[in-house]
């Protein structure tokens, strides 16, 4: 998913920066407050005997002037049922309530995370074992059962703390194994085994830092969990009667005639206490979570604020706008100095930087570049398809008289599609599971067409996908009877489905093999020769280009390096980016000629060269380079290229060597 | 190479994994169907050398590169690396043989542990198993693995963490790591397919030098035959878990004897738009393993099939300097130069076109 890596990879690396994740923590509102709430639960616990008035465990003589005595200067939250402080109170309380929290929670985690690890590592019937056990744990009532065996075990904090902790596992279990599984089949894990690496070694290295985190965020809402049941045990009169817990304070006063008093300090006081864990725990842990999976936070194909929508749902039929008729020789498509930025922690950042180019009807372009070079970004662009965070910062796309960005959104509908189809990478992903291909076809026909009948619609479905090869039967098939090839074969007839001017292409063949890859394509340069279509064809295959498209645009850093027809940009690269290029693709038809790489990295968008964003890589670069940004200077032959060495008056033109001979 | 040994010989190597069977096929008494993954592979990696492994997904190459690391159990041959056959080996003895032989897979963004540092990935191999001594000696070794891998400065790179790397350098970074152990085969499952193009060369030209100047084994397992074609001395194609063609590179596609590898071959789209040629399609996609046609496993799809094709099954034919194909047309050129063994195999083998007549 080149689109996925491009736009992401810049927006997320500051804030994921695994290295701190604690910052990371504390950058979130959620963490920040939570982290503070419970800090000071902590910071009251630790210094309760210093900071309360009174000691509730004391001895101390009293009155029946003392219970439940309003709120005073004496005692600021009043008295309770035994004329004690219940400030004081409050305060100590909060030792046993943490204690409970964190004591019961560590044994539920050991539980669960043991558990859990060894269910998902070892997976077989030991593990469907343990996860029949965890099921049967996680039915049975909690509570019911923890008042059953304090009732029975005696009623100290050691039994609490074990009940509650040895019924609380199963959560940290079930999520632990499914973390685990994940981390078991990914790739690092492989390689581990096959340096011969043993399982004590691999859990230890690999598995267990992958958990951790998780079991950490886990932990903090098991915290909160176990001081809730606490509370409750205490609150039913389960407590240790001997020590002063927030439940019990609300025991007590429950069942000794507060509420009849009117004494609302002895209730509202603990149970503002514990909401207060309760809540900064609860906050914590969600930050936690976020700050530790990141994704949680957004997807990249949720809707965006503009109401354009990320994949072409085919629903909300707009009728279809008949253009004006144009000229001829007008060209179909003219984009012109498309920019497309993306949002980030660190400021906008640049994707697209003034993509300019035209297509008539019928051709077949390439656009040409390595991953975050802009070319996903700048077709998704032209389509308004961009992600969530992306937007058209300036620019036109003039399709056939009308300009896509400024259209609305029931009129981009009507266009989009039915004018101006995409077939995504990985595009075989994107059929509906649950409905039958020839169904999908179908809706999409109808979509476009309301007047079309569905008997109508579904037969020409089954047309359409005889058309791209696959047997009118399999029509009423599921997408999963389906292999790879005739998945995309399928959502190609899809976006054909309604005889689009132009197919944008999107790494149409990347996941699939050379065989299937070549009837791909043969039936797309088939399909738009017999149908009149043109296509854009986003790659980074240089040989697809070579064999398909007749004329390409080579995108580097955001911008159009070069375009030029096939042939005479095979023949004579004239930007140093494609001469390199061409020089480091292997050439089944060239074995002989040696291939060298280009020295460096692709920029990254949030740092991008102030010059020509090639110039770190250039060997011809010089001063000018880093500074200034090469216009595209046209050159014959309707050939363009952004650099200062094709300037005309420059007398150092590169070496125009073929790409094939050259090196 | 006649008298040095190779590094890795593979005799009839087989690969099932057990079918699936259905009600049905319990009551009709159906035997379930076995997916041959792999079925009766042979062939020898020399020093120094690197063999590719080419076919479409689904034809075993993947397979076999596990059976090889031992990452998973063979159902019948033999596999013998420097002279040990791994089988007969205890467990012990087969973790002293991973050392030899090493692992580089296809996604370096995801073999390497991202909470690792990089100078923890490459030293892990020497942990585990146990050669790590003293960490003077473990951080001398990991620089010198990664200058071999061409991170230089080493030093700069040590504590860096996977994200914080370009895609190229992980995959260096992954290549260090098993050039710590200092083995004598490297198995590189698609090393470069996840890279961006400019990348490519680099890393292909790194694993070229290793061949060349460590005398390093490689067992390229890829599907492009452009990269093969500038980068491996031998190629051996497979198709459904067979090799049907196997000999020198530039030979073999050059003038491929196997309508399969004809097919392949001139499928691989070229940059060089004045190279455009009608490329012969094969229809439909490889077949499910479970079911492999009778006799020539490649005669459903074969455009020149005829009446022998779907009854034998052919073997290997040595058609001179190493050049084998399994394919009946090429069985009465083989028998000439079983004949005349000093004669030329096929006339064809010394020109260069790809648009050589068929050999039958």
């Amino acid at each position: 998913m080149t689109a996925l890596v491009e736009i992401n990879a810049p927006a997320s690396a500051p804030t994921v920066a695994p290295r701190r994740p604690f910052v990371a923590l504390l950058r979130r509102p959620m963490g920040a407050i939570g982290v503070g709430m419970l800090l000071i639960a902590l910071a009251v616990a630790i210094l309760a005997p210093f900071i309360a008035p009174y000691d509730p465990y004391a001895n101390v003589r009293v009155t029946i002037f003392d219970i439940y005595q309003a709120p005073s200067g004496a005692h600021l939250l009043g008295t309770d049922d035994r004329g004690k402080d219940v400030f004081s109170a409050l305060l100590y309380g909060t030792r046993v309530s943490l204690l409970v929290g964190f004591s019961a929670a560590l044994i539920a985690l050991v539980i669960g995370g043991l558990v859990g690890i060894v269910a998902g590592y070892r997976g077989g019937r030991i593990g469907a074992g343990l996860m029949r056990i965890t099921d049967f744990f996680l039915v049975i009532p909690d509570l019911a059962l923890q008042i059953v065996i304090v009732a029975i075990a005696g009623q100290s904090l050691v039994n609490i703390i074990i009940v509650i902790g040895a019924l609380g596992w199963t959560t940290t279990a079930r999520v632990v194994r499914s973390q685990t599984l994940s981390v078991r089949e990914r790739k690092f894990v492989l390689r581990a085994k096959a340096i011969g690496a043993g399982d004590i070694h691999i859990l230890r290295r690999h598995i267990l830092p992958q958990v951790l985190p998780l079991m950490l965020a886990i932990m903090v809402l098991v915290i909160s969990l176990a001081i809730l049941a606490e509370s409750t045990l205490a609150f039913l009169g389960l407590g240790d009667p001997t020590l002063t817990s927030w439940g019990q304070m609300l025991n007590f006063a429950f069942t000794r005639g507060a509420v009849s008093a009117g004494a609302w300090w002895a209730l509202i006081p603990p149970g503002f206490a514990i909401v207060w864990v309760v809540l900064g725990t609860t906050l914590l842990g969600t930050a936690l979570e976020e700050a530790l999976n990141p994704r949680l936070k957004r997807h990249h194909l949720e809707r965006d604020r503009s109401g354009s929508r990320p994949v072409p749902e085919l629903d909300g039929a707009g009728s279809l706008v008949l253009p004006p008729p144009r000229p001829a020789n007008a060209p179909l498509l003219s984009v012109r100095d498309l920019v497309v930025e993306f949002d980030s922690p660190s400021g906008p950042l640049r994707a697209v930087d003034g993509v300019s180019f035209d297509m008539r009807r019928g051709e077949t372009i390439g656009l040409v570049g390595e991953s975050g070079s802009g070319k996903t970004t700048t077709v998704l662009a032209m389509l308004r398809l961009l992600p969530p965070g992306g937007r058209v910062v300036s620019g036109q796309v003039m399709f056939d008289g009308e300009d896509l960005m400024g259209l609305d959104a029931r009129k981009l509908r009507a266009v989009r599609w039915s004018r101006l189809a995409i077939v995504f990478q990985g595009a075989m992903n994107a059929l509906n599971p649950v409905r039958t291909v020839g169904d999908q076809v179908a809706e999409a026909i109808r979509t476009h067409e309301p007047s079309a009948g569905r008997r109508a619609a579904i037969t020409r479905a089954e047309e359409l996908l005889e058309r791209v090869g696959i047997p009118r039967q399999r029509a009423r098939d599921y997408p999963h009877t389906y292999s790879g090839g005739m998945r995309q074969r399928a959502m190609i007839a899809l976006a054909l489905a309604c005889s689009p001017d132009i197919v944008v292409a999107d790494e149409p063949t990347t996941a699939l093999d050379v065989m299937i890859q070549a009837q791909i394509l043969e039936l797309l340069a088939g399909l738009s020769s017999e149908l009149g279509m043109a296509t854009i064809m986003v790659t980074h295959d240089l040989g697809v280009v070579g064999q398909r498209c007749d004329r390409v645009l080579v995108m580097y850093g955001g911008i159009i390096a070069e375009e030029a027809e096939a042939f005479r940009l095979y023949a004579h690269p004239q930007h140093p980016y494609t001469q390199q290029l061409l020089a480091s693709f292997p050439d089944l038809s060239h074995p002989e000629r040696k291939l060298a790489g280009i020295a460096g990295i692709p920029p990254r968008l949030d740092d991008m060269p102030p010059g020509c964003p090639f110039a770190p890589r250039c060997p011809h670069v010089f001063d000018r380079c880093r500074v200034e940004r090469p216009p595209a200077y046209d050159l014959s032959h309707g050939r363009r290229a952004a650099c200062f060495l094709v300037e005309p008056g420059h007398e150092r033109r590169p070496a125009s060597a073929g790409g094939a001979a050259d090196a | 190479m006649p008298d040095t040994m190779p590094v890795l010989r593979v005799e009839g190597l087989e690969k099932r994994f057990p079918g699936h069977r259905s009600l049905l096929d319990v009551l009709q008494r159906r035997a379930a169907r076995d997916v041959r993954a792999v079925d009766g592979l042979s062939f020898e990696v020399m020093p120094g050398e690197v063999l590719a492994l080419v076919g479409e997904s689904g034809c075993g190459k993947t397979t076999t590169g596990n059976l090889l690391l031992g990452l998973m159990p063979s159902s019948a041959g033999r596999v013998t690396v420097d002279g040990h056959e791994v089988g007969s080996l205890s467990h012990r003895e087969l973790l002293r043989l991973r050392r030899t032989v090493q692992m580089i897979f296809q996604d370096p963004y995801e073999s390497l542990n991202p909470r690792m540092q990089v100078a923890e990935i490459v030293a892990e191999p020497l942990r585990v198993h146990g050669e790590a001594g003293t960490p003077q000696e473990t951080k001398e070794r990991v620089l010198n693995a990664l200058v071999q891998a061409g991170m230089t400065p080493p030093e700069a790179y040590l504590h860096r963490l996977p994200f914080e790397l370009s895609g190229g350098q992980r995959q260096r970074v992954a290549i260090a790591a098993a050039l710590a152990l200092r083995p004598r085969l490297l198995v590189a499952d698609e090393p470069v397919s996840m890279l961006d193009v400019s990348i490519r060369a680099e890393i292909l030209n790194l694993l070229r030098a290793l061949a060349d100047e460590h005398g390093i084994a490689v067992l390229m397992i890829t599907h492009d035959l452009s990269t093969v074609a500038a980068y491996a001395d031998r190629i051996a194609v497979m198709y459904l878990g067979r090799i049907v063609e196997i000999g020198d590179a530039r030979t073999v596609l050059g003038n491929p004897q196997h309508p399969y590898t004809r097919a392949l071959r001139s499928v691989v789209p070229v940059p060089d738009p004045s190279a455009r040629r009608r490329p012969v399609i094969l229809s439909g996609e490889t077949p499910d393993p479970s079911r492999i046609p009778s006799g020539c496993r490649f005669h459903p799809r074969c455009p020149v099939a005829f009446a022998r094709c779907p009854t034998v099954d052919p073997p290997l034919y040595d058609l001179g300097s190493g050049h084998l194909a399994a394919c009946l047309l090429v069985e009465d050129a083989a028998q000439a130069e079983a004949v005349a063994p000093a004669a030329p195999a096929v006339p064809a083998a010394t020109e260069r076109t790809a648009e050589a007549p068929p050999a039958g």
